[in-house]
């Protein structure tokens, strides 16, 4: 028999996550199920909560990014949902992250360094790079380490000076005390200032957060704050953070970097509390391969209902099914919330012919020739950025003809098209925004239903 | 056309037209080909972030170096495998968060034959103590026939002590105890299946651990499959292989995998579907055999084995069923094994549970055990073994339980050799919500709560 | 009035370095001068492929015999840049079995050694061929990197005292009356190695005499002193595969066609390729059709390819000439034979002489040849050396191949940093410094890096080609950034910030003929991580108005003055409810 929910999310990503959160959230005893299959490009992303930096016409950075909403184009997915989704999605979320995240004060973006040394607006950003914002005008010593040749601090300090900082900045790099492999994964690093463990100096043994304080002590010069690459502890971050600056007389941040990025992990073990906190059961690790499409609205009049409100006649999904090793599993829910992510999550694929969704096969708009798919200057408007389903106002992915491809199919996040978010710096807003009225939208209608 | 008639995409995750074939010219599968799976990398390196050993030991790589980047760089003639790769613990963590597809542990898998192959000593102590580790099954036997002997032979200091230094196996853990009567024997006593059905038929595969020394887990299957109208098969089988990929040691996980899949196959051409109790059983039938060997019927056995909860959820209204049931005042600090995570049922044992009145179970959380079943039994992977286990630890000691709740047997060792919590099987947990017996707990390697030993472990690892 | 130099050398591919490299040997004084990178020209855009002889043994049995020759030179020279992988020439069931037997005769006629394997013999040598392939021959195939190579021609040249100048482009040939007597050439950045944003001067370079050796720009440079020279450009596309399907060169048995050979190239593999007359060298169409007839043509030999990765293509331009009046239609046609003309003889002007035509395999001979030419223009009486001195890196190179330190490397990462610096590993490998992975597809570290760094620059580009970092799968997405990184304390922000940006968006640039399937995901995750989390691409450092920025303006972080005077207390304060979170923890 198949495995029965009022609302099934597949993805397990911000978006995803945002869609089973809010689903939970809208009705009580809502049965929610979110449905992941590998794990989501969270760890990919730096953790920072970006809204709209750029405008699509590169404008900017722009200082309030709500302001500029309103002028987005046609099919824009803030457009789709509107503003005020937009700002209720990110109230959703502060609440979710509470202390964990900052930046809720204020509409204005803050300008945060990057680990390629320049600056970014962004709208949220984790407690641990509250004291890094370089729209804040402390002098800071910044350190890389020796094994992380993704990080150059000195360089990364003149780069902040070049694009305008308003403090001077600072590099030094140093050995990383008791990393003894040149190799060693950022998870490493990570756990030994977690755990403490013990490491050798040449004072002694002692704690790997006081060997690392002591090393850059060394270094300071009266800074008020430090920065370091984001490996400051992965369960224990606050604590390693606080440790060290009580150590070093100063605050300490942590600077966002790339992939694998601890800060998007615990984002990640954030979203994954709260969903286990909200009663949302997590199927994890399994694909969704094919579903079965049911009969269009029939007899049941709460269905014709929803047929009439969503103004459409398009097939229902009756059920999906997963596939776990072999075993096909059929998962039935009354609403289903695509959050599979974009060309890098693999809710989007491609061949040389062709661009794509796998699960459903939703409508994804690009040109024939895969020749148009990019333009010469790799950071030009790139149309492979744009790629993803167009859904209409209640974010249901439309067919070739402008009409919804099932009634109760809705979609969130990068799965989504009609927006470059590199560009724009929108991705993580777009996703919570999305996942945010993707949800409520299907567990009001499910709840509906019932 | 309409939307239900439009083929769906062939191009799904997983299907199997994504998997290159590689030509079945090569006899074994130690050179085997598989450098075009690093084709799916994208150096996101989400699998190193998943990696319990690379967090606490950083003369492990990580499985992206040991996976795809070490295949890509290597050539035909190469084999100079690097000797991290015997670091790797084997909790096939990275397969399932590769959100790419690449086939990381059949890359390790195969890695790791290679390297014992043409790498490590036929005559070193090393290969020597993995090989007896791997073959655990060919020892347990002897053990099972003078149980109460080899019970008291293994508790002997002195056994711990030449264990240590003659193998390398730690001296710090507890060998499991072996039942007094095997499942086999039980089974035999019992004059075999009470339920026939030709509707409703199972295969058991109870893997070594049910039989030798926790046949109460297996008990509580039949009795569970068998309220549920099941009859119960229990073929002729051998280790499942788990241990042997584990060390490398891929010609014995193929002598077995090969009855193995000959026993099952014939299981299934009598209706049965296969059930496992133990998740590495289930993961290493499902996933490795596929991967590593091409028996006749490999796929339709992996393809038709199942988790012995999952496959009641799926075919029996299970928590229908629990509805109404209640174990009072039980609490559970549950572990999800790193298998069951990868076969996508690390939220199942919570789900059902919270069918039956009076259970409060708690998630401990997705941290890995750290013994990955033989790894940590090395004396040089101690340590980093208890390390790993760290963070289960802290989590099962916050959590409002004293029992430990898994679905397999050595992470049930580690949990208790790190709490000296009683450790119990879901299954144990269905069969008294069931069939109102009471709960047993199915051994956690010190059932007799040897504080001694675990605040020893535990010291160790600060 | 004494020249700045004996003899000037136009072109900084294989040919050009040979031929300093050999003149350099012989005593001469030389200049050479090239207007990109060592190798921006042909030689960087070739397949790799070194000849057996065995590709031309029907048709170009001359060709073929000094191909074989050649290839067993440059096993002995250059032992560091060569790999003996063999070569199969393979027959499906519809290709004729005539041209089989007259290829395998030919072989044979023209000394090279050459063997039949029946199908399931050559599917044991590669498992990834096709089910039905017929038979195939043995020949012994290799392939070189032509980079290493010509860089390890022009380090030598150096050695012997010979000036190379990249980046140094010719803007006029210098001409008085009927005499060439030196160039004009700009320099992107001054003389020397290349610093990115250093001013661009230009400099007379006067010399005895003058070599044009650029290949398929011969006639443009010709042009610049009214000399007519009939180079026709030919393009050739290529397309490199993620990883080696084949150990083996697998060349396609059948008369002439495109799309019939695949290299295995370092860590790739490269399909090649068509050929196609065009009329300028740097512009042409690039077209996507022509990957996918590489990819479905190749795919009848090796299946795999249909639905492997590729991860970039490229097109070379070969230097085909034939002389005035042979009225040859098809390019393929044209021989691969190369042509020494002295503009003395045929036009009468003096001090200068064009190389065209020719292949990479036999650039030493051709080298050869040219400069016992210029010694006799210039009366020098000096032999060649180029066949018997191994090249910098292979010296010794049995001894290395058997040394056991792996320099504290992990076991594939150390194999293929040996491979690639040869003698030279333990020089540029032994440190004391941490020296972690820079470039994890190819397995470069921050210590070859450097090494390449010190030879040419702060010119990416240039350590891309010495070292391979930036060349696998991610296409520069995870290491652009880090290769950068090694530039400073050395080199400037601003001189850092423009090597980077010249470096990816060069990587792009072959990346977008492979935007499909998994590198156009890899494409997107690299766009991400340079866009959205580095902000690369609207980097305030670069806009002219940077300074403009009102940073006053933005979200400062700090809500309330009373927590600004405590950042340490505010901050513990602040986060305090973030080590709750664990996972998948408590409910």
């Amino acid at each position: 028999m198949a495995i029965e929910d009022d609302v099934l999310v597949i993805g397990g990503g911000l978006a995803g996550s945002m869609a089973a959160l809010a689903a939970a959230d809208a009705i009580d005893d809502a049965r929610v199920r979110l449905v992941t299959y590998k794990q989501s490009t969270l760890r990919h992303a730096s953790g920072l909560i970006d809204v709209l930096g750029y405008t699509p016409d590169g404008e900017g950075p722009l200082v309030d990014p709500f302001d500029a909403l309103a002028d987005l184009p046609d099919g824009h997915p803030y457009e789709r949902v509107g503003s005020e989704a937009v700002r209720e999605g990110l109230a959703f979320f502060d609440e979710i992250a509470g202390d964990a995240y900052a930046g809720a004060h204020t509409d204005a973006n803050a300008l945060v360094p990057t680990h390629g040394g320049t600056v970014k607006p962004t709208a949220r950003y984790p407690a641990s790079t509250a004291a890094g914002l370089a729209s804040d005008d402390r002098d800071a010593l910044l350190v890389g380490f020796k094994t992380l040749p993704d990080f150059e601090a000195p360089l990364a300090a003149e780069h902040l000076a070049a694009a305008g900082a308003p403090f001077s900045a600072r590099g030094v790099t140093i050995s990383f005390p008791g990393i003894v492999r040149d190799d060693a994964k950022v998870t490493r690093y990570a756990h030994l200032l977690d755990q403490d463990e013990s490491v050798a100096t040449s004072a002694g043994e002692t704690g790997a957060r006081e060997a690392l304080a002591r090393t850059v002590g060394a270094h300071l010069e009266g800074e008020p704050r430090v920065g370091f690459p984001a490996v400051l502890g992965d369960e224990h971050a606050a604590e390693v953070r606080a440790a060290l600056s009580a150590a070093l007389g100063a605050d300490v941040f942590e600077i966002p970097m790339g992939p694998p990025s601890l800060p998007g992990v615990r984002l990640e073990d954030l979203l994954y509390a709260a969903l286990e906190d909200a009663g949302v059961r997590v199927t994890s690790g399994v694909p969704v391969v094919e579903y079965e499409a049911g009969d269009t609205a029939g007899a049941d009049p709460a269905d014709e209902a929803v047929a009439a409100d969503g103004g459409s006649d398009a097939d229902r999904i009756d059920h999906v099914v997963v596939d776990r090793h072999g075993a096909e599993i059929p998962h039935r829910a009354e609403q289903y919330i695509l959050a599979t992510g974009g060309l890098v999550g693999k809710g989007v694929r491609s061949e040389r012919e062709r661009v794509f969704e796998p699960i459903f096969d939703c409508h994804v708009p690009h040109a024939a020739d895969r020749y148009d798919w990019f333009v010469d200057d790799a950071f030009g408007e790139q149309p492979y950025a744009r790629f993803g389903l167009e859904p209409d106002r209640e974010l249901r992915p439309l067919d070739a003809d402008g009409d919804p491809e099932f009634a109760n199919l809705r979609a969130a996040g990068a799965v989504l098209g009609g927006y470059d978010f590199a560009a724009e710096k929108s991705g993580a807003g777009v996703s919570i925004a999305t996942g945010y009225v993707a949800g409520r939208r299907a567990a009001e209608e499910a709840g509906a239903g019932r | 056309m309409s939307d239900a008639e439009r083929p769906t995409d062939d191009h799904v995750p997983g299907a199997k037209d994504d998997e290159f074939e590689p030509i079945q010219v090569f006899p074994e599968a130690e050179e085997m080909d598989l450098r075009p799976g690093a084709d799916n990398c994208y150096k996101c390196s989400t699998c190193d972030t998943n990696c319990p050993v690379a967090a606490v030991d950083d003369e492990f790589p990580g499985p992206k170096f040991q996976g795809p980047e070490q295949w890509r760089l290597k050539r035909q003639d190469d084999h100079d495998i690097d000797d991290s790769v015997m670091k790797c613990s084997n909790c096939m963590r990275c397969d399932s968060a590769c959100p790419s597809e690449v086939p990381l542990s059949q890359m390790h898998n195969t890695a790791r034959a290679e390297y014992v192959e043409e790498n490590m000593s036929k005559l070193s102590r090393e290969y020597w103590r993995n090989r007896m580790l791997a073959n655990y099954r060919r020892l347990a036997p002897l053990a099972a026939t003078f149980p109460r002997t080899a019970n008291f032979v293994t508790g002997l200091s002195i056994t711990k002590w030449l264990g240590e230094k003659v193998m390398g196996i730690t001296s710090e853990r507890e060998f499991p105890e072996f039942a007094t009567e095997t499942f086999r024997e039980w089974w035999t006593k019992r004059g075999g299946a009470q339920v026939e059905s030709d509707e409703k038929r199972i295969a058991y595969f109870h893997g070594c651990y049910a039989n030798y020394n926790t046949p109460e887990v297996a008990k509580a299957l039949v009795r569970v499959y068998e309220h549920f109208g099941y009859e119960v098969m229990v073929p002729e089988q051998s280790c499942s292989g788990t241990p042997m990929f584990a060390n490398g040691m891929l010609d014995d996980a193929r002598r077995a995998a090969e009855t193995n899949v000959e026993e099952l196959a014939a299981a299934l051409e009598d209706g049965a579907d296969i059930i496992a109790s133990c998740s590495s059983c289930s993961m290493s039938i499902r996933q490795e055999y596929p991967e590593l060997f091409d028996f006749e019927h490999t796929e339709d056995v992996a393809a038709n084995t199942w988790d012995a909860v999952e496959y009641l959820r799926v075919h029996e209204d299970l928590e229908g069923e629990l509805e109404g049931t209640s174990l009072d005042g039980q609490s559970f600090a549950y572990h999800a094994p790193c298998h069951s995570r990868n076969q996508g049922l690390d939220g199942q044992t919570i789900d059902v549970l919270s069918a039956i009145d009076g259970i409060d179970a708690h998630d401990v959380g997705d941290s890995c055990s750290g013994i990955s079943g033989t790894y940590g039994w090395k004396a040089e992977n101690y340590e980093t073994s208890m390390k790993i286990g760290e963070e289960m630890f802290e989590h099962m000691e916050d959590a409002p339980a004293e029992t430990g709740l898994t679905e397999c047997p050595t992470c049930s060792m580690q949990m208790g050799h790190g709490t000296g919590y009683e450790i119990t099987h879901t299954l144990e947990v269905l069969e008294a919500a069931l069939l109102g017996t009471e709960l047993g707990t199915a051994g956690s390697g010190t059932g007799d709560g040897d504080a001694d030993a675990v605040d020893g472990g535990r010291r160790e690892a600060k | 009035m004494a020249n700045d130099t004996e003899v000037l050398v136009l072109g900084g591919g294989s040919t050009g370095c040979g031929i300093a490299r050999d003149l350099a040997m012989r005593g001469l004084e030389v200049t050479l001068v090239e207007r990109g990178n060592l190798t921006d020209g042909t030689t960087g855009r070739m397949h790799g492929l070194l000849h057996s002889g065995g590709r031309y043994a029907v048709s170009d049995q001359a060709s073929a015999t000094e191909c074989i020759e050649e290839n067993e030179i440059l096993r002995d020279i250059a032992g560091h840049c060569v790999e003996l992988t063999g070569g199969l020439f393979v027959q499906r069931p519809e290709d004729s079995d005539d041209y089989f037997r007259e290829k395998l005769e030919g072989c044979r006629d023209c000394g090279i050694p050459a063997r039949v394997l029946s199908g399931r013999e050559a599917r044991e040598v590669e498992p990834y061929l096709a089910n039905d392939v017929k038979r195939a021959i043995e020949v012994p195939d290799g392939a070189v990197d032509p980079f290493r190579l010509c860089v390890a021609n022009a380090l030598d040249a150096e050695n012997h005292g010979a000036r190379i100048e990249t980046h140094a482009e010719v803007v006029d040939l210098l001409r008085d009356g009927d005499d060439i007597y030196g160039v004009e050439v700009r320099h992107e950045s001054g003389p020397g190695n290349r610093t990115h944003k250093a001013a661009g001067t230009t400099e007379e370079i006067t010399a005895d005499y003058v070599v044009n050796a650029t290949g398929a720009w011969a006639g443009q440079i010709g042009a610049m002193a009214d000399l007519e020279v009939e180079v026709r450009p030919s393009k050739g596309v290529m397309t490199i595969m993620n990883v080696r399907q084949v150990d083996t060169v697998i060349n396609r048995c059948r008369p002439k066609g495109d799309a019939d050979i695949i290299v295995p190239h370092e860590t790739t593999a490269i399909l090649g390729t068509t050929d196609e007359e065009v009329s300028d060298p740097d512009d042409y169409p690039e077209e996507g059709w022509e990957v996918d007839q590489m990819i479905d043509t190749l795919t009848e030999l090796v299946p795999i390819l249909e639905e492997a990765r590729t991860i970039r293509s490229f097109w070379g331009v070969r230097p085909l000439y034939e002389p005035p009046g042979t009225g040859t239609q098809d390019p393929t046609d044209i021989t691969r034979d190369f042509f020494l003309l002295d503009h003395a003889d045929r036009d009468g002007v003096s001090g200068m002489s064009s190389i065209v035509g020719g292949k990479f395999t036999t650039y030493r001979a051709m080298a050869e040849e040219i400069s016992d030419h210029v010694c006799e223009k210039l009366g020098v009486r000096a032999s060649c050396a180029t066949a018997d001195e191994p090249l910098p890196g292979s010296e010794r190179i049995e001894t290395l191949e058997a040394g056991m330190d792996d320099f504290g490397l992990r076991s594939p990462v150390a194999r293929r940093s040996k491979q690639r610096l040869g003698s030279r590993a333990s020089e540029v490998l032994d440190t004391d410094e941490a020296n972690p992975v820079v470039c994890q597809c190819e397995g470069v570290t921050r210590a070859e890096v450097c090494d390449a760094i010190d030879q040419s620059g702060s010119d990416l580009n240039a350590v891309r080609i010495r070292t391979r970092a930036s060349m696998g799968n991610c296409q520069g997405g995870f290491c652009c950034q880090n290769m950068a990184n090694e530039l400073h304390p050395a080199y400037d922000e601003e001189t850092v910030r423009a090597a980077l940006d010249e470096l990816y968006q060069e990587r792009w640039k072959g990346e977008r003929h492979a935007l499909w399937g998994e590198q156009l995901s890899q494409a997107m995750l690299n766009y991400a991580l340079h866009a959205t989390t580095m902000n690369r691409d609207r980097d305030p450092a670069n806009e002219d108005e940077g300074d403009g920025l009102e940073y006053d303006n933005f979200d400062g972080g700090r809500p309330t003055a009373e927590t600004r005077a405590d950042g340490g207390a505010r901050l513990r304060g602040e986060t305090g409810g973030e080590d709750s979170s664990r996972g998948r923890g408590d409910r």
